[in-house]
């Protein structure tokens, strides 16, 4: 035993380093890839929970036929899906840049609140769901005495009970739970952003939304980027705050792709059929996680 | 074109002085040279001119106008940086460019001036190009371009060369001092080489701490030292300076050995000044004091020789075709006319 390991394990190299990343593949494996071959598999079966052998019932592409040509619903959840990741994604990303400015070292808001700042990051999203019911709660809520006393015609309205406040809700509480991160990472972008060119344009003549648009935010833009794309995935897959907060309603108002998915798997027993809208998420998803990629593990050509 | 004068400008972060109450008057047209070890606050004071830091007091007048309340923008002075600040996302062309950009000249008028200051800076065939896809010294040079593309009231200088490899450096040096003829700006130029500051200066600011500790034209610091701190930065090899006592009009040194007559009062303590120039050589028995030879270099076109005696080594130069070993013994003799004594406390000049 002993010498096997002082003897130079010049074969066994090749054959260790294999063995070192062979956890991580078997976690992937077992984690990711099993559960999506499954899924695709159930998508082109009858897949009814309560019916015992459907789940070997196989139906060709009825079930991707079903939801984008009968299904009313399926096109509310996409429309709902877009929208609330077209707005919680220009919303976060614009806030989130102007509070980088202000809290990057020689913005104006430069002190020791950054820490605080990842706070409601660190929330569940099922936490910052919960906790959004109760602001907004018509009795109690203290959004909701807040903007009532703000914008008096809201001061009677339920929240959550309209359809489009209640998306407004569940905006408010993505961008309140995104921002602090977001602002993170593009303080991490400003700072390494070369001051001198900062400077050099400023002493070429530039004024301060010029030395931004000209300077600052061509050098951001692969960070930003990464952030555009990192919160579009994250935007279309939400489940848990909107599943606390509204439960996609009123009526689905507020029903994403994700609830859409787990409404008809989990709560109507259609395990193929919400596999098959599953696996249409996945197409916008790859899309971005594939610009992701590249954005990210991009040969530095830079210098 | 304008001067530029500070008026006892300070500098202070905390209890870190970058610049200490310094008063400065910059003529027209004149090519400034502030000259000093790394952080003795050049670069403090030349971006207090050029608006990027805040003075803690004092004043910065460009021409007859008072700029401390001024932004950078409205300044109308231009910055090379030592690290360049090029835009890495525009071409050299837009580099050179932005300036006339963002005062709003026309695109007409853009095109000739552009091509006019690449072509002072030869860079002509390269504007289409990135800066990254740059050497160092082409991108030196688009920062200057950058510079002389408008007329600025003042040019400043942050160590442009000091990125440069040692050749590339001297090339520039001697493109810088064309240029600056041909431009006849006022120029604020830092640097930490004295060669530089004494080759492009038309005067020389030595400052030591955030105070200037003299100031004049390349021949007044290098022949005549206010203090022991300018005599000793200024020249390569440095100056040497030798402890000891003026007795009956001679200097001894600390050993008691009478080295060379000086004049002057009877001092028990004093600081000799002598540059390794102005120290002959001759065979043994035939100069002041015979030393022995503690290392011989040869450069090719001069030769160093640290000598001692004693514990005391000093620099003189040889001739270029002096051939000596290390051990060997000469004679040296300094010449009396170019003799400097310094007080050893505060390194002041002692003049007779
Ligand atoms: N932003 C700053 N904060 C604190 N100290 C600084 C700052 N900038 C410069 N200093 C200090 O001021 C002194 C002068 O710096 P600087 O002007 O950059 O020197 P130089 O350009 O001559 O090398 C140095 O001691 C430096 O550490
Ligand atoms: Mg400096």
């Amino acid at each position: 035993m002993g010498r096997a390991w002082v003897r130079p394990p010049r074969v066994r190299d090749n054959i260790l380093k294999y063995l070192l990343v062979a956890p991580a593949v078997v976690v992937v494996a077992v984690t990711a890839i099993w559960p999506l071959i499954e899924a695709a598999r159930l998508s082109f079966t009858v897949g009814r929970l309560n019916r015992p052998g459907s789940l070997e019932q196989y139906l060709g592409w009825e079930n991707y036929v079903w939801a984008v040509m009968e299904e009313p619903a399926f096109w509310n959840s996409v429309w709902v899906t877009a929208a609330y990741t077209f707005l919680t994604v220009a919303l976060t990303t614009i806030l989130a840049l102007a509070l980088a400015l202000l809290l990057a070292p020689g913005g104006r808001l430069r002190s020791g609140v950054q820490t605080l700042l990842i706070l409601p990051f660190a929330m569940s999203p099922a936490l910052i769901g919960v906790s959004f019911r109760f602001m907004f709660n018509p009795e109690f809520g203290l959004f909701d005495a807040f903007f009532g006393a703000l914008i008096p015609p809201l001061a009677n309205v339920s929240w959550l009970a309209d359809p489009i406040l209640a998306f407004a809700v569940c905006i408010m509480a993505d961008v309140w739970g995104w921002i602090p991160f977001l602002t993170l990472v593009l303080i991490g972008g400003l700072i390494s952003v070369p001051r001198e060119t900062l400077e050099a344009a400023q002493i070429d003549g530039a004024n301060g939304w010029r030395v931004f648009r000209d300077v600052t935010l061509p050098q951001l833009a692969p960070v930003l980027a990464v952030v555009v794309i990192l919160k579009s995935i994250f935007s279309l897959k939400t489940f848990d705050q909107i599943f606390m907060l509204t439960n996609g309603g009123p009526g689905t108002a507020t029903q994403t792709l994700s609830h859409y998915i787990y409404f008809n798997g989990m709560k109507y027993g259609q395990i193929g059929f919400a596999a098959s809208v599953a696996w249409l998420m996945v197409i916008p998803m790859i899309f971005l996680t594939y610009a992701y990629a590249k954005l990210v593990f991009r040969k530095d050509q830079a210098q | 074109m304008a001067e530029v004068i500070l008026r006892n400008l300070t500098k202070r972060w905390g209890d870190v002085v970058g610049v200490d109450d310094q008063s400065l008057h910059i003529r027209d047209r004149e090519f400034l040279v502030l000259l000093g070890p790394s952080g003795c606050g050049k670069t403090t004071t030349m971006r207090m001119i050029a608006g990027l830091e805040e003075p803690t007091s004092g004043e910065v007048w460009i021409g007859d106008r008072m700029v401390n309340q001024d932004l950078p923008k409205d300044r109308d002075v231009a910055m090379v940086f030592q690290n360049y600040g090029l835009y890495p996302h525009m071409s050299i062309f837009d580099n050179i460019a932005y300036p006339l950009r963002v005062r709003h000249v026309t695109k007409d008028e853009i095109r000739p001036r552009v091509e006019d200051a690449a072509r002072k800076v030869e860079l002509v065939e390269f504007l289409d190009r990135r800066p990254r896809a740059l050497s160092g010294g082409q991108r030196q040079r688009v920062a200057l371009a950058r510079a002389i593309v408008r007329t600025p009231k003042v040019f400043l200088m942050d160590e442009p060369l000091s990125n440069l490899d040692a050749k590339l450096r001297v090339l520039m040096r001697a493109e810088l001092k064309h240029l600056s003829h041909e431009l006849m700006t006022t120029t604020v130029y830092v640097t930490h080489d004295q060669v530089e500051a004494m080759t492009l200066a038309d005067r020389v600011a030595v400052m030591k701490d955030g105070i200037i500790q003299q100031l004049g034209t390349p021949d007044d610091i290098y022949n005549d030292p206010a203090n022991m701190f300018v005599a000793g930065f200024i020249g390569s090899p440095a100056m040497n300076l030798i402890k000891g006592s003026i007795k009956d009009g001679d200097f001894v040194t600390a050993g008691g050995r009478r080295l060379t007559p000086t004049g002057g009062k009877e001092n028990h303590s004093v600081v000799l000044g002598v540059r390794a120039d102005d120290i002959r050589i001759s065979d043994p028995g035939e100069g002041r004091l015979d030393v022995t030879i503690y290392a011989f270099e040869n450069t090719g076109d001069s030769t160093f020789l640290t000598v001692q005696w004693g514990t005391q080594r000093i620099i003189a130069r040889g001739g270029r075709h002096l051939r000596k070993e290390q051990g060997d013994v000469v004679s040296i003799t300094m010449d009396p006319d170019h003799l400097y004594l310094f007080d050893p406390g505060s390194g002041s000049r002692i003049r007779n």
